[in-house]
């Protein structure tokens, strides 16, 4: 190593001049900047673009439909019908996680890296940094349902066709609002993918673990999928997280019923909340022992 | 190597006091780790923290940088405090909690950047020249992860120098150093003390605090065990201690005998230890040679500071601070 001469860091400013306030924006730059930088990130969302392609084109070469699932029994020749096949599919546990790659990670990765130290002695608060990170989990999560869609029904409609869709009421949905519909159903899952989102926010910030934040939504959304599989609990059917992924399915019948998106909406809306409010007090209260 | 013409010029302080803590407790669970501590840094001091590992040195450093809550007492730094101006109390303070840590998979150019974000950016041309003080402006490029342990220290310093502070907290910044790495670093703290920032220097290693710092305190198990100038500490150190090894340690015992104010012991390895002061110790090593005792070895044990630093921390005993670090953590874990 060689020495080097530096000019002096010379300061013209008075004694104890104010520093400039970073804002929001300012942490939400640099978190963007860090997941753009991991390559999980790109191949989560590269898988997001890319697989629909061939799961499509398998079900469409199949000789038998999987007529056992909504809309499977036209799924192998009906574009519309195959992309609510992989939607129903996606709901069941590929959303949760594919979320919480990012979501269960943003936090535990800074007590993995232990970096809390490094980001908390710096001039920005914990709020801010809690909520850069939670618009950070929250927009990679949009962009993904975002181009799983696209992908899903692009490459459904390219490869099997856009014909008129049967509904579950069993009525003749004409190509263009069938695209209209569909678009919609894949929109639907938003707010329980946020929800899952925040609660693996929670469990991010909880456990400090990326691996329980990102297993354990995985896990729960499973329980509660069977738990809402189970008869006699109508009460507690419409309170779990993975119900609204459900409430699509008005949409496609005649006529249409649209209660479990709005009940759907409000469940979201409370997880995403009492989980955003826990993980946040958490964060907020938390000592930073190690790193 | 790190550059030695260089010299900052930072923002000089009008407060009198730069860090004012005032009995401040933590405790994990059962266990105490900081135990009623007060202590004032004045603005421009090199200030030390001394004690050994577990003592709580690194907790008060957590708890000035709000990484951790105290339990009681009060943190002012430059007269704001947490609860007054939330994360406004570190306008003007910068350093680094034990080793620094970065994002692996971002280079160091990409971390420092990103720091600077959360900062309210930084002046132009700032980072360059820190760069070059870093002697990091070749390998800023590189990811993280591929850094040595040196490289990522001199990075933390990077990261501290970018907020243009006028408190400097490093805690055991030349911890895991090789020896060169220890001088360039002990080096750069002293430049820094000299440009007039105040700098509060968390160490174990009493060579480090001495060389650097004007006052100090010496924690032990979580209270302080001594607070003054290092000149006040030197008073009260205890004659250096030197190991012999003679050709006749028999008549070396017998002569030390003759010289009251030096103590000579036998130790368990089978030399013989001298104590006493150091113009009675050489009268009477003469001694030793005028009685054609030949000197087979002569060499200092600790100085005494070092020796005054053990007396204070009681790190020799088995029920002293190597047990309460166990428990201090096991109680973080």
């Amino acid at each position: 190593m060689t020495a080097t001469q530096a000019a002096p860091l010379t300061r013209e400013a008075p004694a104890q001049a104010p520093r400039r306030h970073p804002g929001l924006g300012a942490a939400l730059r640099f978190e963007v900047r860090k997941l753009r930088a991991q390559y999980r990130a790109w191949a989560v969302l590269l898988g997001a673009v890319l697989a629909p392609i061939p799961i499509v084109v398998i079900i469409h070469g199949q000789s038998r439909p999987p007529k056992d699932t909504l809309f499977g029994r036209f799924a192998t020749d009906n574009g519309f019908a195959l992309t609510l096949l992989v939607l129903g599919f996606a709901t069941q546990w590929l959303l949760p996680l594919l979320t919480a790659i990012v979501a269960g990670d943003v936090f535990a990765s800074e007590d993995q890296h232990g970096t809390w130290k490094t980001v908390l002695t710096r001039s920005t608060s914990r709020a801010r940094i809690f909520w850069a990170k939670t618009l950070t989990a929250g927009g990679f999560a949009v962009l993904l349902l975002v181009l799983l869609a696209a992908s899903t029904i692009v490459s459904s409609l390219l490869i099997v066709g856009s014909q008129p869709l049967i509904g579950l009421s069993g009525q003749t949905i004409a190509a263009g609002t069938a695209l209209k519909l569909v678009t919609a159903s894949w929109a639907s899952t938003l707010a329980p993918t946020l929800g899952f989102t925040c609660l693996a926010i929670l469990l991010s910030v909880w456990s400090r673990n990326p691996a329980v934040g990102i297993a354990a939504p995985v896990v729960l959304g499973m329980v509660m999928g069977l738990v809402g599989g189970l008869g006699g609990i109508e009460a507690i059917r419409s309170l779990l997280l993975t119900t609204p992924f459900e409430a699509w399915h008005g949409l496609l019948t005649q006529p249409r019923f649209t209660g479990p998106l709005v009940d759907g909406l409000l469940v979201c809306g409370a997880w995403s909340v009492l989980s955003l409010g826990a993980a946040f007090l958490m964060h907020r209260r938390r000592d930073i022992t190690g790193g | 190597m790190l550059p030695s013409c260089w010299v900052p010029t930072f923002r000089r302080m009008t407060n009198p006091l730069a860090v004012d803590v005032i009995g401040v407790t933590k405790s994990f669970g059962s266990i105490c780790a900081v135990d009623d501590i007060s202590v004032q840094v004045a603005a421009g001091e090199v200030y030390g923290v001394l004690g050994p590992n577990g003592a709580g040195k690194t907790t008060l450093l957590r708890m000035l940088f709000g990484l951790i809550r105290p339990d009681t007492g009060t943190i002012r730094v430059f007269d704001k405090t947490w609860d007054e101006a939330g994360v406004g109390v570190l306008e003007g303070v910068a350093g680094f909690i034990e080793s620094p840590k970065f994002y692996p998979y971002l280079t160091g150019r990409q971390n420092l950047e990103g720091l600077t974000l959360l900062d309210g950016g930084i002046r132009p041309g700032l980072l360059e020249e820190i760069l070059d003080v870093v002697d990091l402006a070749d390998r800023i490029d590189r990811k993280v992860g591929g850094y040595s342990y040196g490289m990522r220290q001199r990075l933390g310093v990077a990261a501290s120098l970018l907020r243009e502070p006028m408190l400097l907290v490093l805690d055991e910044p030349a911890n895991g150093l090789d020896p060169a790495g220890i001088r360039d670093m002990r080096a750069l703290v002293k430049r820094l003390a000299g440009s007039g920032l105040t700098v509060l220097l968390s160490s174990h290693d009493m060579d480090e605090v001495e060389e650097i710092c004007d006052n100090v305190t010496i924690l032990d198990r979580g209270a302080v065990a001594f607070h003054g100038t290092i000149a006040e500490l030197r008073t009260m150190a205890p004659d250096p201690g030197h190991v012999l090894s003679t050709t006749d340690d028999e008549r070396a015992l017998v002569i030390g005998a003759h010289h009251p104010t030096v103590t000579v012991t036998r130790d368990p390895e089978a030399a013989l230890v001298v104590t006493g002061p150091r113009t009675e110790v050489s009268a009477y090593v003469a001694a030793l040679v005028r009685a054609d005792v030949d000197l087979l070895g002569f060499t200092a044990t600790r100085t005494p500071l070092e020796a005054l630093f053990f007396m204070l921390t009681d790190t020799t005993s088995a029920n002293g601070s190597g047990r309460h670090t166990d428990r201090l953590q096991e109680a973080l874990r």
